[in-house]
This record gives structure tokens, sequence and C-alpha cells, in this order.
């Protein structure tokens, strides 16, 4: 299991793809988001893959509704897919599930 | 079968993943069943990146003490600092009721843990934080 986080960007159309891997947390969180901000500026419509993300605490959490505000305020789309039983977990526990647009799978993103 | 462990960490967030580790393998050998287990790291880690935030405010180079004490019934971590002390309102948790972005790390520890309390020890913060066990569920030595 990867310990700390990694994101890489790719594109796929129009939609930005952002792949993350590894545990987030209070020492990786920031980078994240720093990570996520960046990658909105330049596109409409932003997809994050937490597939590969094996851990996630409340500042992980934050980060992403972070950006979400942000994508809101710049009236950008983002969606979050590859949300396995850890990452839904803490965002059940938190009452976070109903503000995200969450898709199943990367083929749903990009076709749905 | 008892037993006690005790870990000092740095109040470093590179170290959260050690102290997860730690806490993770202590409720595998109590026997939680792997949500459970889940769920008690992140009350765990949630509880210590708190201190690092808030007791240190973000210093790097204090201690955190993490104390273990199991037996059949239940398991009860220790967090021992020598930082600020917190906020009363804080401890509580913030009620969820909106988007904002503080409080929910201890309103994970609530939802998760069985009980959580706070005092103070010697002149050190302590929050316990106790998770019940299903019933004579401690694994065999070596399993």
């Amino acid at each position: 299991m990867q310990r700390t986080m990694a994101a890489s960007t790719r594109s796929a159309g129009e939609i930005t793809i952002v792949d993350l891997v590894g545990q987030i947390d209070l020492g990786s969180s920031p980078a994240l988001r720093k990570t996520l901000l960046n990658s909105l500026k330049t596109t409409n419509h932003m997809a994050i893959n937490l597939g590969g993300v094996s851990y996630i605490d409340s500042s992980g959490i934050a980060s992403l509704v972070e950006v979400l505000k942000e994508a809101q305020n710049t009236k950008k789309r983002l969606v979050l897919f590859g949300v396995g039983g850890a990452v839904f977990q803490v965002l059940q526990l938190t009452r976070l599930t109903g503000i995200f647009e969450i898709a199943q799978t990367e083929e749903q993103v990009l076709h749905g | 079968m008892d037993f006690h462990l005790k870990l000092v960490v740095p109040s470093d967030p590179r170290f959260l993943s050690i102290a997860r580790h730690v806490v993770s393998e202590v409720s595998a050998i109590c026997g939680l069943p792997d949500e459970a287990r889940q769920g008690v790291t992140l009350a765990l880690d949630e509880a210590v990146a708190n201190v690092i935030r808030h007791a240190y405010k973000n210093r790097n180079d204090q201690e955190i003490e993490l104390d273990c004490q199991a037996n059949d019934e239940r398991i009860v971590f220790r967090l021992l600092d020598e930082g600020e002390p917190p906020d009363p309102a804080r401890i509580c948790g913030q009620p969820l009721d909106d988007v904002s972005l503080s409080g929910r790390g201890t309103h994970l520890m609530r939802a998760i843990m069985d009980e959580m309390s706070y005092k103070q020890t010697s002149g050190k913060n302590e929050l316990r934080l106790v998770k019940n066990l299903p019933r004579a569920q401690v694994s065999p030595a070596g399993g």
C-alpha cells in the first residue's frame, strides 16, 4: 500500500482527470489542495479519481470541499469517481456525500 | 488478554502514518472487524492531527504520547500532549448543519468511538478515546 500521496493529471477530451493514489492526511492534504486548485484553473470540467486512495481523513475531505467551492464559484464542474469504501465511509460520517457529484466509474464521467 | 502499549511520536504530520499503523494493528490484535478497525484508525489519526494543529499550533518539534490499554472488553487510547489546552466547545464537536470545514475531525471521533473525554493530567492535556470490543475477540498470541 502506497504510504504517501501522489497525483497525476491527464486529459480526456475536455475533461481534466486527476488521479490520486496513496494516503491523504494532514501531511499531504495541503499539497493535494494546491494540485487540485491549480488543475481547476485550466479546465471547466474536472474529475478526481479516488480509486487509488487507501486512506483519507477530514483534512483531505476539507481540501476536496474547498476545491468544490472554487469550482462552484467559477461555474465549473467537479466530479469524484472511484470512491472506495474507506473514502466513502469518511464522506458518510462527515455527511458530505450529498454535496459532491459522484460517479461510479471513469466511463460514467466521460459518457454520463 | 490484557496489554499495554505506549508510543511517543513527534508532532510532525509525516509521522501520522506510524500512529495509524500502530492503532490499526492494535485494533486487529483486539479482534475488531475491518470496518471498525478503519474507523478507530481514522478517529485516532484525527485526534493526533488535532494535537498537531491546535495544541502545538503546527510546531513539528514537540511530542505526542499515544497510550493503548486493552482488555477483553475495550481498548482505551489516551493521547497526551503539553500544548495549549483545547477550547471546550471544540471538544464537544460542531453540529454538521452546513459545509463548514472546521470541527469535522472532532465529529468523526465522537461518531466512531464509544467514549471520548478530556482532562488535564499533571499539566498535560489528556484525550481519552474508548472503543468497546465485540465479545471475547482478542486474537491468540501469534495470530
